[in-house]
């Protein structure tokens, strides 16, 4: 270690000194000191320990650590351990290697890095300034060339990290929102704000991709080859888009259409139906459209899925600590309970409440665990019969939603083949499904919700199972109006004619299938706005001027995070499913949920009051993803099937008169040149899978070793630190009685003989 | 705008922004929230000799501050950051403390000012009476005796390595590591 270093480490450690505690002291006297010169309190030499002396090298090595990567520091928090280390003996190095000028002057760049250190000192302003002024009237080696240049860089680099961060604080959208949300409900609930905001940005993303790869070439390139078919009457198999063509006769704009995306809304860029199935032409080059199509549908959803993993990796990481956590339940209640954001009054309150809440609770539980082996048969055969029943009854009507979804949808598709007139009529008919979805929606969480108090279940299993639930109703709602379109669609019809009138199946059920989704899309955001306003809002005016009983009970209501996020995640759904039908559903999307932060800020700040229930940020981040990581398979596997195996419609699309749409990626696949293909087999292979799979497990199975070998290793040393403890327990009474004995007998001594003393 | 009092000199606003993690602008809301807190005290231009350092707000003005206003533990944290254990801030404490508590600083210095302020009664060590202090600061007094001592005894169990019936500065140091909940919670946003 070089001279700079020293100086530098000894100026650092006076700035933590002087911070006082006897748990940041530098330096303690090591074991040459005879008992003679120590000070006489017995404290003293707990310093003296090994396990201290230990303490005080981990502050430090952690404290030059901090210094030596604070450059990342300041962008990424969560620094790995190794890296840090590795950092540090870069650095070590770089400084041994410096000249011998340096050995007593400190150059400028090490100067710059303890001026950018000063910050973290825990020591008041007048001694940052203090050293501050020091530093900068010290005597400072010049760097020369090349260092110079280097360390200008890192400067102008620095501030300009500080300058985005101020522009990035000017131009964030909605951070006065978040702030006053943070300050009413906690960071819980902020978190499902952000997570609002995190939705709208993955819809905004893949309506630039959309826009770009699809639509904008869609409209700026022609089509290549001319109409087949000239005659109107035709009815054979090439001229079925003719006839789809034609249907659009009616293109006024009224406000139906644009509620039903059918009429004008049809022929328009927004659906599945409007896009060519040729390779369009340019002066510069010619475009795939079929292939372009699938393949922006493929990128948007695997960066969806990729932006998830990401956000849930972080999440997990987090849930892993947690879970070691759970050791310091109650040490984290204490320490972590309070929420250091909360500025409201009445929130506060409610916050006191809600941490004296989770004491019980955590008591409660226990009390309950023993209850729980105490408790004889005939009381768990009892609970045991009611969560049956109950789950039985649950099941029952999920079935029950499901059917009269399927039904309803069978009812509206048959009553529309009539003729209806009459506008509103139709409208009502075309929505009447997705009316009675929206309406179970509404309804039967309530139900499951009242049917978790009954079971007994222990606080926080009981929000799950709630939870569980109505996740399972919400998607297998959805799963059933899949199915319907499924039953739908599937019926296959002569291959030389255009449609029979036997199916019902409509001429381009790409575009039918996107414009179902999109009034359920609508009339799902369209609900919840008319309940937050209209149901929620006058029920909040009524608990709030009207002060009896029963208004009170009408009218108060909690901020439910799990439905509201469940509401959220739904909307998402549709528009995974649905942006390969409608393919600007993502941009229809991204106003929505734009629309949906005002809706629920609304419900969350004016209708609501703070919930009892404390929702952990670390923890709902979390949820969020893995309900939305849920969905996303929900959403995926129907379309991947559609994909592989229903026949586009022949009328329509950039995929008709193919026999799947996976026809036309093995088409291109085997105009790849001859040894990609042969690779891609030879990969795909059984002689190459096969190992690769047993190979992959093993190191699985390796990996899981390790991982259980290192917790027994941490309980190990947990015990080990807990018997060392008690050693020094142990050690400290003994030393201490040891030197009040020597003390003692030195006393004796002066006494009997004063005069050798003086000498 | 040219008759505008200048607030700081440009000097001791390049040297806050050393010193502090905030920037220029968060500077200077921070002011304008001291300022308000007691406008007959603080002049409106900090340029004067040491103003910053000299003109000192009693700690009942303090917690007046909006964003500190309901937190249970304004009285302890102000005190904490006052020089003399008082409460009572000048300015440069009044930024040192919301410099802390912004979202810029660090884990580490966050957990040291977060034991000394769980630390009540100073010695470096947070023993069975602090714990409860805090618990009863967290729930207005409202769990009863034998409650309140279960937590506290289950929480030192929890987080007492050496068997010292306290919890010291590195013990408090591992538990806080393994709350997630500590870093987004212990922040004001300004």
């Amino acid at each position: 270690m070089s001279g700079g270093e020293r100086k530098k480490r000894i100026s650092k450690g006076a700035g933590w000194e002087e911070a006082g505690g006897e748990f940041y002291q530098e330096c303690y006297p090591g074991a040459e000191l005879d008992i003679e010169h120590l000070p006489r309190d017995p404290h003293y030499f707990a310093t003296l320990l090994p396990s201290k002396q230990n303490r005080a090298a981990t502050t430090r090595r952690s404290r030059c650590d901090t210094k030596s990567t604070y450059k990342r520091c300041a962008t990424n928090r969560s620094q790995n351990y190794s890296t840090m280390q590795q950092n540090t003996m870069q650095n070590d190095v770089h400084v041994a290697m410096m000249p011998d000028l340096s050995e007593n002057l400190a150059n400028e760049e090490t100067t710059w890095e303890e001026m950018m250190l000063i910050k973290t000192m825990p020591i008041n302003m007048s001694q940052k300034r203090e050293i501050k002024a020091k530093l900068l009237s010290a005597d400072t080696f010049r760097l020369q060339g090349l260092k110079q240049f280097k360390l200008k860089k890192r400067k102008l680099w620095e501030y300009l990290k500080v300058r985005r961060k101020e522009l990035y604080k000017m131009i964030e959208l909605w951070r006065q929102c978040f702030i006053t949300i943070e300050g009413n409900f906690g960071t819980g609930v902020v978190a499902f704000f952000f997570f609002i905001k995190w939705l709208m940005f993955l819809n905004l993303t893949i309506t630039v991709i959309i826009v770009c790869f699809v639509v904008v070439p869609t409209l700026l390139m022609q089509e290549k080859e001319s109409d087949p078919c000239a005659q109107i009457n035709d009815t054979s198999y090439e001229c079925c888009p003719k006839i789809y063509f034609n249907s659009w006769t009616n293109l006024t704009i009224t406000p139906y259409n644009i509620l039903q995306g059918n009429g004008w809304l049809e022929s328009t860029i927004m659906f599945y139906g409007y896009y060519p199935n040729s390779i369009l032409e340019n002066v510069i080059l010619n475009y795939n459209l079929p292939l372009a199509y699938i393949a922006t549908a493929a990128v948007y959803l695997l960066l969806s899925l990729c932006a998830m993993i990401k956000k849930a990796a972080s999440g997990f990481k987090d849930r892993l600590m947690e879970s070691e956590g759970q050791y310091y339940k109650y040490c984290s209640m204490v320490f972590g309970g309070w929420d250091f954001c909360i500025s409201n009054e009445s929130s506060a309150k409610i916050k006191h409440k809600a941490i004296y809440k989770e004491i019980k609770e955590n008591l409660e539980t226990e009390r309950r665990e023993e209850e729980k082996k105490n408790r004889n048969e005939e009381e768990e055969l009892r609970f045991f019969f009611i969560r049956v029943f109950l789950n039985g009854i649950s099941i029952l009507i999920c079935v029950f939603a499901g059917l009269l979804i399927f039904y309803t949808f069978q009812y509206s598709v048959g009553e529309l083949q009539k003729d209806v007139h009459d506008d509103l009529h139709r409208l009502l008919l075309e929505f009447a499904p997705y009316l009675c979805i929206v309406g179970l929606n509404l309804v039967i969480p309530n139900i499951l919700n009242y049917f978790v108090i009954l079971e007994n279940y222990s606080p926080i299993s009981a929000l799950r199972v709630a939870f569980f639930r109505t996740v399972i109703l919400r998607l297998s709602s959805l799963g059933v109006l899949l199915a319907s379109f499924f039953s739908l669609v599937r019926c296959t019809s002569d291959p030389a004619t255009c449609s029979s009138p036997i199916c019902q199946k409509p001429l381009c059920w790409e575009t039918y299938i996107g414009q179902q989704i999109y009034k359920l899309l609508i009339l799902d955001i369209l609900s919840n706005a008319a309940i937050t306003f209209l149901v929620n809002f006058p029920r909040m005016l009524l608990a709030k001027h009207l002060k009896c009983k029963f208004t009170q009970i009408l009218g108060a209501q909690e901020f439910e995070l799990p439905k509201h996020v469940l509401d959220v995640v739904y909307s998402q759904t549709l528009v995974w499913f649905g942006s390969f039908y409608a393919p600007l559903l993502p941009a229809l999307a991204t106003v929505l949920f734009f629309l949906v932060f005002y809706i629920k800020k609304f419900a969350c700040l004016v209708n609501s009051s703070p919930s009892t229930t404390i929702y952990r940020a670390s923890r709902s981040d979390s949820m969020f993803m893995s309900v939305l990581l849920v969905s996303f398979t929900v959403a995926v596997i129907p379309w991947a099937y559609t994909m592989t195996e229903l026949e586009p419609s022949k009328s329509c699309g950039p995929y008709m008169g193919r026999l799947s749409v996976w026809s036309l990626i093995r088409e291109f696949y085997n105009s790849f040149p001859s040894w990609v293909i042969f690779c891609f087999e030879g990969i795909v292979s059984s002689t190459f899978a096969v190992p690769t799979f047993f190979i992959l497990i093993l190191s699985l199975y390796y990996y899981y070793i390790v991982s259980k070998a290192n917790k027994q290793m941490v309980n190990v040393l947990k015990k080990q630190l807990i018997l060392e403890g008690h050693d020094k327990q142990f050690l400290l009474n003994r030393l201490s009685a040891f030197i009040k004995q020597h003390q003692e007998r030195h006393k004796a001594i002066r006494s009997v003989d004063p005069p050798n003393n003086s000498n | 705008m040219g008759n505008k009092v200048v607030v700081f000199s440009e000097e001791q606003l390049q040297d806050y922004q050393d010193c502090t993690f905030l920037t220029r602008k968060d500077i200077l809301r921070i002011q304008k929230k001291f300022r308000n807190l007691a406008t007959d005290i603080v002049p409106k231009s900090m340029t004067a000799g040491n103003v910053t350092s000299t003109v000192m707000l009693p700690l009942d003005t303090i917690v007046k501050l909006p964003e500190l206003r309901e937190n249970p533990f304004k009285r302890r944290i102000c005190e904490v950051f006052s020089k003399d254990n008082t409460g009572n801030l000048t300015f440069d404490e009044f930024l040192d403390m919301l410099s802390i508590f912004s979202e810029e600083a660090p884990r580490d210095i966050k957990v040291f000012y977060a034991f000394k302020i769980y630390d009540f009664d100073n010695d470096n060590h947070i023993g069975n009476e602090d714990m409860c202090t805090a618990l009863k600061i967290l729930t207005v007094n409202e769990l009863n005796a034998e409650e309140m001592n279960q937590v506290c005894s289950k929480a030192i169990e929890e987080a007492d390595v050496d068997g010292d019936g306290k919890l010291s500065y590195m013990e408090f140091n591992h538990v806080i590591l393994r709350s997630p909940e500590f870093f987004s919670t212990f922040h004001i946003r300004i």
